[in-house]
């Protein structure tokens, strides 16, 4: 079904009810998994993906191919390394679209989405702290509906807070977008904020993620066209959501942080259904 | 986009032919029945050293049916090592064993590709399972064994898809032959073992209508019966009176217990038989 | 295969281990009996967009996700299927061919972390749980929407945390329970026409369904591992308790309750159920595979007589390099009380048939496990 834009100009409502600069509900845990060193599991609206860091750890056999990495390994040619490497694997199950679809472990975009989300994170990662060892970061996708990249990233960043894993600042993602498509060359196009996946279907969109509160872009992967004078309006609008994202992954590890201080320790093997929500 | 390098076949798909069954019996087909005796295997043809390039290879050849139609399963296994690990690979105290099973893809009457399936790599499991048990694995450190098995033909009968609809119980006997060949080219490789291992496998079946009572039989051919209830395929190791792999699939009842330790045992007796064939075949390599 | 794990334990503990698991009554690093499962938390229903799922996370931190899917396909008739128009045949026809069902309507994949799907472990874990799911052929009959089309079940099956033991046990109870959570949309067309559903998924029926008092008529299967170490039955091992097993059994039971109580007489056929529900279930043995248990790679311990570093004799002098080599030779064969040996050869043939008896014996192992299964609530 095309995507109905028609009431976006007139009562600035998107198919969901949101406007133009409405991040869609965010809803994230950290330590939800005991036997892991980190884990998080974060829901953007629809979007639901689970996260479970292993490290920093031994590294193990030279892996090829399927796994994305960043740091030690692509760093320096001669061999030593200097910083820890970080390996993403990315699982997409097969329930998580509305129509069934498995895709092997060779995905070209899923190692495209791999290798993006470890130099986002080794970005910010103290991975000079750690010479000779790697960070695994393992990403499973319950349910997609838009802006995957983006929940990716800050689930991986949760889950190495959790870990433990010095960094820099958050690295916070979200998507933006414009609306109204490139054939209708409309001026006047308004920016959008945290596209679903009917709006990233049929319109230009960008992802965006940033470290922190600051200006400072750590990932931009835009793969539709647009024209270059929206293209600022777009970055500025993402840029501005991934602040408001940062304040609420902080607000959700400050909240851990005073629930496991208070109860000294936490239970295991508490389901996903009573967490309770903030 | 046209590939105009190639001299291609025509674009569109082509259907089969689809052949006319023998007889022009459409509705009842006569069933075919089971000449052996419950507790006759089928004769076997072993042969260790076919490939000498190999540290030790076997042939295994099981007697096709007297009807037509039927083909029986051929058999061929190398084994290479032991051999140096890569240098890569961790230190390992004992040997590191891989096995690798793989139907020709002419060799049942569904064609299989090139690359292993799932069901391969299951029956390859199998395998290692078996044999690990009978190795001896701690007198090799840093070493690994290679064992290569090609089934050149399958054991199918070319109307059992109809019948059964699913190729698991041409498995397990290919299990049982895969078994019993690479013991043999494990002995011929000079790789040592505690005991020889056989595979055997028994079936509980049933006959005709539904009145019959399920009788157990060993080495079963799926289209010799009406309807199968349970198979197992047992690897057993004779003198030391072990199972180092047993697989059973198969609806039973929980209640009888007893039919469950009959069927197995009926397993082992098929195995001790396959067991003097192979014993016989690796005193004649020896010889 | 539990053979890949990497189970860090030295000889010397593994013989510790093995020792203490061959005593009457096997005393368990975590204190347990021997038919005691550790505790686990269950929910289903977690992920609204799939037709059922479940979450189960075990007490060492295993967790796994199950997701079922299912889709309306058209029926491939075989090729000889001439007389499906002869009117004369129709009622014989629709009861031999509606009943039938093929393996390929299910398909299962297994993902977990760090393996690749083609590695052999996660072949065979696929292989045993679908094996146990097609085994009596029931379940793909309840998947025949009518002649020409039926629902093709995906099942997705997720281990999130890292492989730290044998992920069989926590796999199957989580499929389990995510089929027992299934509904598939009610149908609303008749006969053979092209299938339509009823919008309403409150309406939607499970699965497998329930009676009247709520109780489920039949059930998926469950698998259980079972490990025997001396004379002694361990069910639910945990690692360290797999690395020293002798024999690991992977048994799936089905339960199949009597389907046969029509709507005529329910009265009289639910205080029959009610007394056969006392009495136990009607358990079926779906399949057995053994599991190759990791002690057939760990690394032999070494007997003080033969270890050079505790004052033995130097190899290097003439005469006693005669000696010592029928001492090695001994030592290497036979097992010296206190050091650990990874085991050879198999396992015997009344040992595997005392190991499945015991999971499938009224009142045991089996029934505990259903019936724990049963308790969670399917939202």
């Amino acid at each position: 079904m095309p995507l109905d834009t028609s009431t976006y100009s007139l009562g600035l409502l998107r198919v969901d009810g949101r406007r133009w600069n409405e991040l869609r509900r965010i809803h994230a845990q950290i330590r939800t998994q005991a036997a892991a060193d980190g884990s998080s599991y974060l829901e953007m609206g629809h979007t639901k993906v689970m996260c479970v860091v292993t490290g920093p750890t031994e590294p193990g056999p030279r892996r090829g191919g399927n796994v994305g990495s960043a740091g030690g390994a692509g760093a320096a040619s001669g061999g030593q390394h200097k910083d820890a490497e970080v390996l993403v694997n990315i699982v997409i199950a097969g329930f998580s679209s509305v129509d069934r679809k498995r895709r092997g472990k060779g995905d070209k975009r899923t190692l495209e989405m791999q290798s993006t989300v470890a130099n986002a994170l080794a970005a910010s990662l103290h991975i000079h702290l750690f010479p000779h060892s790697q960070i695994t970061i393992s990403l499973h996708v319950l349910s997609q509906d838009g802006s995957l990249l983006a929940a990716l990233i800050n689930a991986a960043t949760l889950a190495c807070v959790d870990a433990g894993i010095p960094m820099t600042d958050y690295v916070a993602a979200c998507t933006a977008g414009s609306t109204s498509t490139y054939a209708a060359n409309d001026e006047s196009a308004d920016p959008l904020l945290d596209l679903n996946h009917q709006e990233e279907q049929e319109l230009p969109g960008l992802t965006v993620a940033t470290l922190g509160e600051t200006d400072r872009v750590a990932v931009l992967v835009c793969e539709s066209r647009v024209q270059v004078s929206r293209l600022e309006g777009m970055l500025a609008v993402g840029v501005d959501g991934c602040k408001q994202v940062r304040e609420i992954l902080d607000r959700v590890v400050r909240e851990k942080g005073r629930k496991m201080i208070q109860e000294g320790t936490v239970e295991r093997g508490t389901g996903l259904n009573d967490m309770d929500v903030d | 986009m046209a590939d105009r390098r190639r001299i291609n076949g025509p674009a569109g798909a082509t259907i089969p032919p689809v052949f006319d069954e023998d007889g022009k019996q459409y509705e009842h087909k006569v069933a075919k029945i089971r000449d052996r005796a419950p507790t006759a295997i089928r004769k076997m043809f072993l042969k260790t050293g076919v490939t000498p390039s190999a540290s030790g290879s076997a042939y295994l050849e099981y007697e096709s049916s007297a009807k037509s139609g039927v083909s029986g399963l051929k058999l061929s296994c190398t084994v290479h090592g032991p051999r140096s690990l890569p240098r890569s690979s961790p230190f390992s105290p004992h040997i590191v064993l891989s096995t690798h099973v793989k139907y020709a893809p002419f060799a049942t009457k569904q064609r299989r590709g090139y690359l292993r399936d799932p069901s391969e790599r299951d029956l390859g499991t199998h395998l290692e399972t078996a044999l690990r048990g009978a190795i001896i694995a701690d007198r090799w450190p840093k070493s690994g064994v290679d064992i290569i098995i090609s089934i050149i033909e399958g054991d199918q009968d070319r109307e059992t898809s109809k019948f059964q609809g699913d190729e698991t119980w041409d498995m397990m006997n290919a299990l049982s032959g895969c078994i019993t060949v690479a013991s043999a080219a494990l002995a011929d490789a000079g790789i040592d073992c505690v005991d020889t291992v056989a595979g055997g496998v028994a079936a509980l079946v049933q006959d005709t209508s539904d009145d019959s009572t399920p009788r157990i039989v060993l080495d079963p051919i799926p289209s010799e019966h009406e309807k199968i209830l349970g198979a197992c395929c047992v690897a057993y190791l004779p003198i030391r009176d072990e199972v180092t792999n047993l697989w059973f699939k198969g609806d039973l009842p929980a209640s009888d217990i007893d039919l469950y330790t009959k069927l197995v045992e009926s397993g082992i007796q098929a195995s001790r038989n396959g067991n003097r064939v192979l014993v016989e075949c690796l005193g004649e390599t020896v010889a | 295969m539990a053979s890949q794990q990497h189970v860090l334990l030295s000889p010397a503990e593994l013989a510790y281990l093995h020792d203490s698991l061959s005593l009457t009554p096997p005393l368990r690093p975590d204190g347990r009996s021997p038919t005691q499962y550790r505790p686990l938390s269950a929910e289903t229903g977690i992920l609204p967009g799939t037709n059922g799922s479940a979450r189960i996370c075990f007490a060492d931190g295993t967790e796994a996700i199950v997701g079922v899917k299912a889709e309306v396909e058209k029926t491939r008739r075989k090729w000889d299927d001439d007389t499906i128009y002869d009117e004369n045949k129709e009622e014989t026809r629709e009861e031999a061919e509606g009943a039938e069902g093929s393996s390929d309507w299910v398909e299962l994949t297994v993902e977990i972390p760090g393996f690749r799907d083609d590695d052999s472990s996660t072949v065979f874990l696929a292989a045993m749980l679908s094996e146990a799911l097609l085994a009596d052929g029931g379940f793909v009959r309840r998947l025949v929407i009518n002649r020409r089309f039926h629902w093709k079940v995906y099942l997705d099956i997720l281990l999130i945390s890292p492989p730290l033991s044998y992920p069989l046990p926590l796999l199957s109870l989580t499929t389990h329970l995510a089929l027992l959570s299934t509904r598939l949309p009610r149908l609303k067309s008749e006969g053979d026409e092209d299938p339509f559903f009823d919008d309403d998924w409150a309406a939607a029926p499970y699965l497998y369904p329930r009676s009247s008092n709520k109780k489920v008529l039949a059930r998926p299967p469950v698998t259980l591992l079972v490990m025997a170490v001396g004379n002694n039955i361990i069910f639910d091992p945990a690692k360290e308790e797999l690395a020293v097993a002798d024999v690991a059994l992977a048994v799936s039971v089905g339960d199949v309750s009597s389907s046969s109580s029509s709507s005529s007489s329910e009265g009289e056929e639910d205080v029959d159920m009610t007394a056969e529900e006392q009495e136990g279930r009607k358990l079926r043995l779906l399949s057995i595979r053994t599991v190759d248990p990791p002690s057939r790679l760990t690394p032999p311990g070494v007997p003080n007589a033969t270890n050079s570093a505790y004052g033995h004799a130097q190899v290097g002098e003439g005469g006693k390099t005669k000696q010592q080599m029928p001492e090695a030779r001994a030592a290497e064969s036979e097992a010296v009380e206190g050091v650990w040996k990874p085991p050879r050869g198999g396992a015997k043939a009344l040992v595997m048939a005392a190991l499945v008896q015991k999971t499938l014996q009224r009142g045991g192992v089996a029934d505990e496990v259903f019936d724990a299964l049963e308790g969670v609530d399917l939202g």
